[in-house]
């Protein structure tokens, strides 16, 4: 299903307002996962239907327990849904197995995480490395450069992540999660464990990652005052979009 | 990248990757050492045969090959049979009686005349022939073992010697008493434990030993120059076995505790375990990286052992300076291979799990 959109394009009569239709980069119908907690299934996603069109940078806020992990997780691939469609650029994950959801995070998801969850063993540039070796390419020297340049690392990259401060392992965790160009950037609280400076830090780096160059990001959050470096901000309640509605 | 990854992995716990590093060192050290005590012993033991100089060795029905635990089964006056054979030039019983008074030891008894006319005679560095009854012979590397000079008192057999002499090593024991009054002090009066043939010509061998097979049908009988290839673990029952035991126990060990560190690994890594799932490795990438970690641990491990095992070697020898132990490029690499399949095995069921984990809960995982 496609999107028609009102966007600002750049014509040779000046700026202004196009019609463009645009298929969602990231798509879920009527999206379920269930817990087993013994006998019991607890619902986290209850029939949640969202679209993110590409370029596009969509915060989704809640309160803890309502499922915006959960909905991270699984528009990630990193499970499995219970019921309903995840497509991510077009394709359908739900119907995936582990291993080509596996292969589909590899190219076209990016991850970053509250805890930053580096590599303890690797330097800067390792970390960041290993995901291009995992992706199949090989080491990119150019694309490494413009990243870890644009992310203020040159200084730090030879740094293993216990000699670093806690600004400066989320802005490796976030270079090492666009170093292979990924359609969708995922965010699961990443100013979670960071103090106000560092934050404003990281989610200026994340407005200008979708500003300057496109890239299409949801963002987990909880903090109020980081929606603003948002396009779109999603509500979720009890393991659905309430969107209109404050979710605090 | 993986090579780089996994020896970052392995140096970020230098304790834990010391540890594995020494087990599995302490498992080829084991191996190598075990199986050279034993195949050293037996070459020592088949060149010194081979040194006396004899052509044929005569043992009593069922004897084994090995024969330092044999006893005096044969009437001595068996040597007046063989001597009357064609070719025989000479022939000598010989009475071994096994000692663990101090030691390991095999004491020779020999009558001085015939055993001299079988192998040409001792190189006496120091001392006299055996003349009295309580004399004993020893070689270089028994005296040095012993700190025994000619004149000193050597009890065996809770018997007091005399050592008269301090001979070359290289022929037959390290240890030579007359046979008579061993045969005493064993109860074993006019026995032998095996008879040592000098033939006129070395090349009369095979008849003599046709000769000898048709007087004594049922009495192993070996050319002496053969020794050295039969004198082997799998020609001395039991001894296989035993050095099979000592691998599977030293490769138990090394499997255990590769399984113990890898297991530890994969759940101290849980977390590295989901992010490496979250960027897209697959099971086989994760499988892959454990087990190039455990390889690399490996062959740390055995560079270590093999290092231990000489310097095991050098120690024991200068304990036990009579003793051989015989290090060999081949059990060298059989050792390194048994340490390193053991390892893998130890390595696949972690890696394994750790390939199987759930990235959602791996990532959430203190």
């Amino acid at each position: 299903m496609s999107i028609t959109v009102r966007i600002q394009t750049h014509t040779t009569h000046g700026t202004e307002p196009e019609l463009k239709t645009l298929e969602p980069i990231l798509k879920t119908e009527n999206l379920w996962k269930l817990y087993h907690a013994g006998k019991v299934e607890v619902p986290a996603l209850r029939g949640v239907n969202f679209d993110v069109l590409p370029g596009e940078s969509v915060a989704v806020m809640g309160p803890s327990g309502c499922g915006k992990s959960s909905l991270l997780y699984v528009i990630g691939g990193l499970a499995q849904a219970s019921r309903g469609k995840v497509l991510v650029d077009g394709n359908d994950l739900s119907a995936m197995t582990d291993a080509d959801r596996t292969k589909l995070r590899r190219h076209k998801i990016g991850f970053v995480f509250q805890r930053f969850n580096l590599l303890p063993a690797l330097s800067a540039k390792g970390n960041i490395a290993i995901a291009q070796y995992i992706h199949g390419d090989g080491f990119d020297p150019h694309r490494f450069d413009v990243v870890t340049k644009m992310l203020g690392l040159e200084g730090r990259l030879h740094h293993r992540p216990s000699e670093m401060s806690g600004g400066e392992q989320q802005r490796v965790a976030i270079a090492r999660a666009i170093i292979n160009e990924p359609k969708i950037l995922l965010a699961d609280e990443p100013t979670g464990n960071l103090d106000t400076k560092n934050s404003e830090i990281v989610l200026e780096m994340l407005r200008r990652l979708n500003k300057d160059l496109g890239q299409t990001i949801v963002m987990i959050t909880h903090n109020p005052e980081a929606t603003a470096y948002f396009d779109r901000v999603v509500h979720m309640r009890d393991g659905v979009i309430v969107d209109g509605i404050p979710a605090d | 990248m993986m090579r780089h990854f996994v020896m970052r992995n392995l140096f970020h716990r230098p304790m834990r990757t010391a540890i594995g590093v020494l087990a599995i060192g302490f498992e080829v050290m084991l191996v190598i050492v075990i199986v050279g005590l034993t195949s050293g012993m037996l070459q020592e033991t088949a060149k010194r045969i081979e040194g006396i100089g004899a052509d044929i060795m005569v043992q009593a029905p069922g004897a084994q090959i090995f024969f330092t635990m044999s006893g005096a089964p044969m009437p001595a006056k068996i040597a007046e049979r063989l001597r009357e054979l064609k070719y025989v030039q000479a022939v000598a019983p010989a009475l071994l009686q096994f000692s663990m008074s101090g030691g390991v030891e095999t004491i020779w008894g020999i009558d001085p005349a015939t055993f001299h006319a079988v192998s040409n005679g001792f190189v006496f560095l120091e001392g006299r022939d055996l003349q009295g009854p309580d004399d004993v012979l020893i070689d270089d590397w028994q005296a040095k073992a012993k700190h025994l000079k000619v004149g000193d008192t050597y009890e065996l057999l809770n018997h007091k010697w005399k050592v008269v002499a301090i001979v070359e090593h290289g022929k037959a024991g390290r240890i030579f008493v007359p046979i008579t009054t061993l045969q005493e002090l064993v109860g074993a009066r006019d026995k032998a434990t095996l008879f040592l043939v000098k033939c006129t010509r070395p090349d009369h061998t095979d008849d003599v030993i046709a000769e000898v097979k048709q007087l004594l049908p049922t009495s192993p009988v070996r050319p002496v120059k053969e020794f050295m290839t039969l004198m082997t673990s799998t020609n001395i029952p039991a001894l296989e076995t035993f050095i099979h035991s000592m691998i599977a126990l030293a490769v138990s060990i090394g499997l255990l505790v590769i399984f113990l560190t890898l297991y530890t690994t994969v759940l101290e890594r849980t977390r590295d375990i989901g992010v490496l799932k979250s960027l897209g490795a697959s099971k086989l990438l994760i499988i892959r990286s454990l087990l190039s970690e455990t390889a690399l641990l490996c062959l740390l491990g055995i560079g270590a052992g093999v290092g231990l095992s000489y310097l095991f070697r050098a120690v024991f020898l200068k304990l036990f300076p009579t003793l051989s132990i015989l290090i060999t490029p081949g059990w060298i690499v059989r050792a390194g291979l048994i340490a390193l399949v053991g390892a893998l095995l130890g390595a696949s069921y972690p890696a394994w799990l750790a390939s199987r984990k759930d990235a959602v809960q791996a990532l959430s995982y203190d």
